[in-house]
């Protein structure tokens, strides 16, 4: 694999002006245009699974639906309640977007490219501490929420900016453990950097032999990667997460009292965080911009020049396309289930699972004595998971003898009831007795 | 690799530049932090200044602890703030009464004090001094530099946060958190049985029906001869009497 | 280590910000404005809308419970960070660190599982 393509955190910061306006204006655009292609892609795929065409009526194949909603959205009336807290309420969209852009400038798309005859790296830039620009952003995030709830003087918001801000704070927490494992393998936080470093695969020694692993790390780092893709659901508060908005109880939850161009940004900010929840997974787990083992082998310029883009945007959308299979698929979970898997599931799961990599890493560079002791402290940390294993409670099972109710109880019918067919069911059940009799008398 | 601040004075224009831009607002956000009415706009200046402050960070060159400045500062500290603001609910704001006389003139005589001492113990002790040392710090790295001190030199004080944050946790559940008697958990049997019980009706309670002026649930609903129906009074929420505007139609017109 | 990588971030915040701003600030002047009373009320399903949000505004106390076990992870986190990228250069002697640093926030995260605080009803 042709490694000279890679750039490297000395090439990012050398930029002229014009090819950062260039840079800074294509992604503004990339992710508007991503938002409206996947508001369209989420309601065909969704669409299909429940046999219905989707949207078909503006444009071909109804791909222009999102941008004449978002016009259309942009001349609704813009309501500010009376109870609303007015400078919050203005601010809170606001926050919500800035922090869903910002987030995407540390996204490596490619590797280096020429932009009328500049030789730059195909990612607006990067840091030493990319992927921690990534979190801040989410965290701030969750400022537009939560004020837009509070400021809308209304009960429905509250509740869900509320909830939004506990599951979203619970679920970072998740998120934040997830990509330990893949700092220390990669050895850095920019995201250039981890991206070159899943080019090739890893010699690594597990239990005395040594084994060649493929290089991208959701194969290595499995646990990682499932935890990083759950906890980017519940981050992104989306189905079966969604209970910030959960319809059939808060109404919009958080947006209730939103409307116009003001609802339209935080429409924009949550498909711009899922995009960039996905493009963060790419490029951690999925070997970024790269393009897959295959392609490579017969094809040796797949990662040259431009292509590079194309590979990333087809990794995102799959990654997207699994968000809208668990929204298509999975009912909304209840509150209590919701924040009882992010605390005692993922955690737990994920902080064992560090100290599971870090002391597989440095068994493979220690001597005998240390290497069996940190594989004795797995046993015995094992031993002790099975043994402290919480017993399933036995649940009774409820009987239908017919319990004795006191004396001027609401009357209710017997357990054992037994329901007469119905004339319907009679008729069937005969006609099926006997096929041979004389077909159904007309009604 | 070109450094910054790695002499004294020798300021780049980005770096003055940036620093003339965010130190206002930082100020601003203080300011306002003490100024704005309400708890949750104060908060919210709070956090443009520990926003400024991260950004700092990043300028002088620790790019690490500028992002964990703002993960942790303004993602997590201050969201706490805006929780333990929203407990005590929206309305909430300063009084202006004092509760002792003078207080007001005292506090401010001592804010400039303290002010005066801070400043001019940091001028006399930061001003003249030379920096040096930060490329060799930063030779493999912010973070890498970091972790190189904090997980040899420091070490102890290292091990010693995690007792920190084992009080933090305690003092939280403490606070907090209300205890459930295992006996006081109501399983959904017993329930299904008192909601059948005696003295209970389990249908539902009627409605504000088509006598009632208004359809809400804070309305008492009323039976055909204009009385009140007991059981659709809520223990829950208080009867509310509309006004007479409340309890007009409302129409589209002005 | 220049300030130059980070000027692009400021680019792409900025022209966000522009764009969010301006379209809030266009909100109200591009779309219709028909007063209502009723539409400018809080929205509550129908039923005659109380003065206020729930409980005036105020969140139950559990949230705080939830912010504080935010803020002893997160921290926990931050060191694992650092901790995780000089990973190879730390050895043994970062593991075993490491080991007893996660074995006494874990103390403090049994604890706080036992006493109920990671449950919801």
């Amino acid at each position: 694999m042709n490694l000279a393509e890679s750039p490297k955190l000395e090439d990012f910061g050398h930029d002229v002006w014009w090819i950062i306006l260039i840079k800074v204006v294509g992604i503004f655009a990339f992710l508007v245009v991503m938002t409206l292609f996947t508001i369209w892609y989420e309601r065909k795929v969704v669409g299909r699974m429940q046999h219905r065409p989707g949207p078909n009526r503006v444009g071909p194949i109804g791909l222009l639906q999102s941008l004449a909603d978002g016009l259309k959205l942009a001349f609704k009336e813009d309501i500010m309640p009376k109870l609303a807290d007015k400078a919050v309420f203005f601010i809170a969209p606001v926050i919500s977007t800035v922090c869903a852009f910002t987030a995407f400038s540390i996204m490596p798309l490619g590797g280096m490219v020429s932009i009328f005859g500049e030789r730059t790296p195909l990612q607006l830039t990067d840091l030493p501490v990319a992927v921690l620009l990534v979190l801040a952003c989410g965290g701030l995030g969750i400022y537009g929420i939560v004020l837009g709830g509070w400021a809308s003087g209304s009960t429905y918001p509250l509740l869900g900016g509320l909830r939004s801000a506990a599951q979203m704070i619970s679920y970072e927490v998740a998120m934040g453990l997830s990509i330990v494992a893949v700092f220390m393998t990669a050895g850095s936080m920019s995201t250039s950097e981890i991206v070159a470093a899943q080019a090739n695969g890893s010699q690594q020694e597990i239990f005395g032999s040594t084994v060649t692993l493929p290089g991208w790390y959701f194969l290595m780092l499995l646990p990682s990667f499932l935890i990083y893709f759950i906890s980017a659901v519940g981050e992104t508060n989306r189905a079966p997460f969604d209970l910030p908005e959960a319809e059939s109880e808060l109404v919009g939850g958080f947006h209730t009292e939103y409307s116009s161009l003001k609802f339209a940004l935080f429409f924009l900010a949550e498909y711009i965080n899922m995009v960039t929840v996905s493009a963060l997974c790419t490029t951690l787990f999925l070997g970024g911009w790269r393009a897959p083992a295959p392609i490579t082998t017969w094809w040796a310029g797949a990662n040259e020049g431009w292509w590079p883009l194309l590979w990333f945007t087809v990794k995102v959308l799959i990654l997207l396309f699994v968000f809208v299979w668990l929204r298509g698929t999975l009912p909304r979970l209840r509150y209590d289930q919701f924040m009882r898997f992010g605390w005692k599931v993922l955690v737990p799961i994920n902080l064992v699972w560090i100290l599971l990599v870090a002391g597989v890493r440095v068994a493979a560079n220690a001597d005998n004595t240390v290497r069996y002791a940190i594989y004795g402290g797995f046993a015995v940390l094992l031993v002790g998971i099975i043994m402290f294993w919480p017993a399933k409670k036995q649940v009774e099972p409820a009987s239908i003898a017919p319990e004795k109710l006191p004396e001027g109880s609401f009357p209710i019918p017997p357990m054992d009831l037994v329901v007469p067919p119905s004339p319907r069911t009679k008729r069937i059940e005969h006609a099926a007795a006997a096929p041979s009799a004389t077909p159904e008398q007309g009604e | 690799m070109s450094t910054v601040l790695a002499l004294a004075g020798e300021v780049t224009t980005g770096e003055a530049a940036t620093f003339y831009i965010l130190a206002p607002i930082a100020l601003i956000g203080a300011i306002g932090m003490v100024w704005a009415r309400n708890a949750v706009h104060s908060a919210l200046f709070l956090v443009l200044t520990m926003l400024s402050l991260g950004v700092f960070y990043i300028l002088q060159a620790g790019p690490f602890i500028g992002m964990v400045q703002i993960i942790v500062y303004t993602g997590a500290i201050m969201m706490l703030f805006l929780f333990v603001l929203m407990l005590i609910g929206r309305d909430a704001s300063d009084s202006l009464i004092e509760t002792l006389r003078g207080q007001r003139t005292v506090a401010l005589l001592l804010g400039i004090g303290f002010a005066g001492l801070l400043c001019t113990g940091l001028g006399r002790a930061v001003g003249s001094m030379t920096s040096v040392g930060l490329d060799e710090a930063n030779a493999a790295g912010n973070t890498q530099g970091i972790a190189r001190d904090l997980f040899t030199k420091y070490v102890f004080a290292f091990e010693v946060t995690s007792a920190l944050l084992i009080t933090a946790a305690v003092g939280a559940m403490l606070l907090a958190h209300v205890e459930k008697v295992k006996a006081e958990k109501v399983t959904q049997l017993e329930m299904m049985r008192a909601r059948f019980a005696p003295g209970n009706y389990p249908a539902p309670k009627p409605g504000p029906g088509v006598f009632a002026a208004t359809n809400s649930v804070a309305a008492p609903g009323l039976l055909p001869d204009r009385t009140v129906a007991g059981r659709s009074l809520s223990a829950l929420v208080p009867t509310r009497e509309l006004t007479e505007a409340e309890a007009a139609p409302k129409g589209t017109e002005k | 280590m220049s300030l130059s990588p980070y000027v692009p971030i400021v680019g792409l915040f900025a022209l966000a910000a522009a764009f969010a701003l301006f379209s809030v600030a266009a909100a109200p002047l591009t779309g219709p404005r028909r007063y209502n009373r009723a539409k400018l009320d809080a929205y509550e399903c129908g039923i005659e809308p109380t003065p206020q949000a729930a409980g005036g505004g105020k969140f139950p106390v559990k949230f705080y419970l939830t912010a504080m076990l935010f803020i002893v992870f997160d921290i926990e986190i931050i060191f694992l960070y650092p901790w995780a990228v000089s990973f190879n250069a730390l050895g043994l002697f970062g593991f075993v660190e490491m080991v007893l640093f996660i074995g006494t926030v874990f103390v403090a995260y049994a604890y706080v599982w036992r006493r109920g605080g990671l449950d919801w009803d």
